[in-house]
C-alpha cells in the first residue's frame, strides 16, 4: 500500500512526501529493490502523462530531480541488491554542439526505465560514440543536437559506426529541437524522438525486440 | 540628393509603411520579407564568423551585403537592426557565458551559450536585498570580460545613427532595436534551466518575489533602447518560458502575467513588442488575446503552429514567420518555395511578414534561402 502510495507521490512531484516515504519504507525493512521499482511505476505514470500533454517538459525535470534523490537515498542500500538491466544505450550530444538539457532528461527518463545508460556528455567525437558501443556492447545509441549544425556530426558518427562493422547490432535514434522525419532520413539514423517519452518508448522497444531486429 | 539615392529613400519608406501597415492587420500589396540570419549571412558572404563577431562594422556591412546578393528587390527589412558586437549582446540576453569562434571555440564556429549553473540558489536572496541593478553589477563580471561589455556599448551609442543610415541607403528596414524579456528568462538563464526549472517548484513563492523586482527594470529597459534608437519595436524574447515546456500552474503565474505587464507597458509608450517566441507556443495562444491589440508581432521559429495562430489571434496580432531551420538546412529548394507559397496562402495576405524561423542558420544552403527570396517574388504579391 505504501509503495503504491510512492509511486503516486512520484507522479504527483511531490518530492517531500516520495522522500519520506523511501526513508520509512527502509527503515521498515522494505526490500530497496522494491522501493526502486516503485518509483519507477510513478516515472512510467509522469511519462504517461507527458504523453497526454497532461505534463511537459518542466515536470519531466522535476521527476528527474526527485528519481536522482531517491537514487542518492537508496543507492548504499542497492548494492547488494541483484538488479536486471533492461539493456545498455549509450547516449550523447554530437561534436559541435554544447546544449545538454534535453540529452539530460532524456538519460533521467532512461535510467529510470532500469537501461544501463553510458552518457557521454556533450561535443562527443564521432570516434568516441565508436569507442563506446564497443566497449558496453550496447544496441541502442542516441544522439542529441541542437543546433543545425549537427546534422553533419550525425551523419559523420554513423557513417563511422558503419565502418566500424558495428550498424548491423545497433539501431540508431536521433533527437532534439530542430530534429525531425527529415533530418533523420538525411543523417541515416534508424528513427527519431519528438520528445524525451518517444526517445525512451523507441529505445524500449528496440530493446525489446533485439537491435538487430 | 541625386535621383538614386531619392529613390532608395522612397523604397525604404514604401517599405517601411508596408511592415507597419502588416502589424496594424491592414491589407497591403504585398508579404513583407524580413531578414534572419546572423550567422549564416558571414558564411555566405565567405567570412569567418570571428571576423564578424569581432569587429562590430562586419555585422552591419556583411548582413546588408548578404541581404543585397540574396535579393536586394525582395527585402523589405530585417527582424533586428544589425548594429553591435552579437557576443555581448547575448551574454546581456541570456545572463550566460558565451563560447566565442576565434576564442574558446575554432575561428569558423558557431557561437553557442555555456548552460550552467552561475548564479547560486542564495542569490535570490541578494537580488531582493540590493536590487537588480547592483545584483547585475556583481554578476556580469562571471559571464564576460567586463572592459568588453562596456566597449560593445560605447560603441553601438556612438554608432547607431550610423547603422540606421546605412540600413537606409540598402533600402531595409530594420523592424527593432534592443530587447528586453521577462524576469523568467533572465533568471533561467543565470540560474541554468536544469536548476531554474527545479526551482520553480521547489522555491516558487521566493523566485516570485525576485520577478516582481525585477519587473519594471525590464519594462524600462525596453522602453529605454526604444527611445535611443527612435525604432519604436523592440525585441521582447521568450523561448524557455514556452507553453510545451512549462506546466500551466507554473505558466500561469510566472511566466504570461509578466509578458502581460511588459507588453501592455511598452505599447502605453507607442512601442511595439517584436515577440521571439521560439519553441511550440500552441496550448496558451487563446491567451494571446489579452496581449495589447495590433501592438505587438508574433515571430515564431516554426515550431508554434501558424495556421491555429492565425485562426486565433487573426485580428489581434501580426505574424512574423517562419521557414524553418532544418528545412533551409536539410531540404531542397522546392521544399522551401512550397512551404513559403503555403504559408502565405493559408496565414496571409495581412497580418504576415515572411521570413526564417527564429534565424536562417548558419548552414543554410544558399539555394535554400535564394528559393525562399524567389517564392516570396512569385507568391508574395496580394493585388
Amino acid at each position: 500500500m505504501m509503495l503504491e502510495q510512492l509511486a503516486q507521490a512520484l507522479a504527483d512531484l511531490e518530492e517531500d512526501e516520495v522522500l519520506e516515504i523511501v526513508r520509512k519504507q527502509l527503515e521498515a525493512g522494505t526490500e530497496p529493490l522494491g522501493i526502486l521499482q516503485a518509483c519507477q511505476q510513478g516515472m512510467t505514470e509522469v511519462g504517461d502523462r507527458f504523453e497526454k500533454k497532461q505534463y511537459f517538459v518542466s515536470d519531466l525535470m522535476m521527476s528527474g530531480e526527485i528519481f536522482k534523490q531517491v537514487g542518492l537515498v537508496l543507492e548504499p542500500h542497492l548494492k547488494s541488491s541483484t538488479r536486471i538491466s533492461g539493456g545498455a544505450v549509450v547516449i550523447g550530444t554530437v561534436q559541435g554542439d554544447i546544449h545538454d538539457i534535453g540529452k539530460d532528461i532524456v538519460v533521467n527518463m532512461l535510467k529510470s526505465a532500469d537501461l544501463d545508460v553510458t552518457d557521454l556528455g556533450v561535443d562527443v567525437p564521432p570516434a568516441q560514440f565508436v569507442d563506446a558501443l564497443r566497449e558496453t556492447n550496447a544496441s541502442v545509441l542516441c544522439m542529441s543536437g541542437l543546433l543545425t549544425l549537427a546534422f553533419d556530426s550525425m551523419k559523420e558518427t554513423i557513417k563511422q559506426v558503419r565502418d566500424a562493422g558495428l550498424r548491423d547490432e545497433v539501431r540508431i535514434m536521433v533527437g532534439g529541437g530542430p530534429v525531425n522525419g527529415l533530418v533523420c532520413e538525411v543523417v541515416g539514423a534508424d528513427d527519431w524522438g519528438a520528445d524525451a517519452q518517444a526517445a525512451v518508448r523507441l529505445a524500449k522497444n528496440w530493446l525489446e525486440v533485439g537491435a538487430g531486429a | 540628393m541625386n535621383a538614386s539615392m531619392n529613390d532608395k529613400k522612397s523604397l525604404y519608406e514604401t517599405r517601411r509603411t508596408r511592415i507597419e501597415k502588416t502589424i496594424a492587420l491592414k491589407p497591403v500589396d504585398r508579404i513583407p520579407t524580413a531578414f534572419m540570419g546572423m550567422a549564416f549571412a558571414p558564411r555566405y558572404m565567405g567570412m569567418s564568423i570571428a571576423d564578424f563577431c569581432e569587429v562590430p562594422e562586419n555585422r552591419t556591412e556583411v548582413t546588408l551585403a548578404a541581404m543585397d546578393k540574396l535579393g536586394a528587390d525582395v527585402w523589405d527589412g530585417i527582424n533586428a537592426l544589425p548594429c553591435g558586437r552579437i557576443v555581448p549582446s547575448l551574454t546581456s540576453a541570456w545572463l550566460s557565458h558565451i563560447a566565442a569562434p576565434g576564442r574558446e571555440l575554432p575561428a569558423d564556429s558557431l557561437w553557442q551559450v555555456q548552460e550552467a549553473e552561475v548564479m547560486k540558489p542564495e542569490e535570490y536572496d541578494v537580488i531582493l536585498e540590493q536590487g537588480w541593478p547592483a545584483f547585475l553589477e556583481q554578476y556580469y563580471p562571471r559571464v564576460i570580460d567586463m572592459d568588453e561589455l562596456k566597449e560593445s556599448r560605447v560603441w553601438v551609442r556612438a554608432n547607431l545613427e550610423h547603422v540606421k543610415q546605412r540600413c537606409r541607403e540598402h533600402g531595409y528596414v530594420p523592424i527593432s532595436f534592443g530587447g528586453t524579456s521577462i524576469p523568467f528568462e533572465y533568471l533561467c538563464g543565470g540560474r541554468s534551466m536544469g536548476r531554474f526549472y527545479i526551482d520553480l517548484y521547489r522555491n516558487k513563492d521566493k523566485v516570485k518575489e525576485v520577478m516582481d523586482l525585477m519587473m519594471p527594470h525590464m519594462i524600462l529597459e525596453g522602453i529605454h533602447t526604444a527611445e535611443v534608437s527612435g525604432i519604436p519595436a523592440v525585441w521582447v524574447g521568450g523561448w524557455r518560458s514556452a507553453s510545451s515546456l512549462i506546466a500551466p500552474k507554473i505558466w500561469d503565474e510566472l511566466v504570461f502575467p509578466y509578458f502581460l505587464e511588459l507588453t501592455h507597458a511598452l505599447a502605453a509608450e507607442g512601442i511595439v513588442s517584436v515577440l521571439h517566441f521560439d519553441q511550440d507556443w500552441n496550448r496558451d495562444l487563446e491567451r494571446f488575446k489579452e496581449l495589447p491589440a495590433k501592438m505587438c508581432l508574433l515571430n515564431t521559429d516554426g515550431m508554434t503552429d501558424l495556421r491555429k495562430t492565425k485562426e486565433i489571434l487573426g485580428d489581434h496580432m501580426a505574424i512574423m514567420g517562419d521557414v524553418p531551420s532544418n528545412l533551409l538546412s536539410s531540404g531542397t529548394p522546392g521544399d522551401v518555395s512550397n512551404y513559403v507559397r503555403d504559408l502565405i496562402r493559408d496565414v496571409g495576405p495581412t497580418g504576415l511578414i515572411l521570413c526564417p524561423g527564429c534565424d536562417a542558420p548558419i548552414n543554410a544552403k544558399p539555394e535554400n534561402m535564394e528559393a525562399m527570396v524567389a517564392a516570396s517574388r512569385e507568391f508574395g504579391r496580394t493585388e
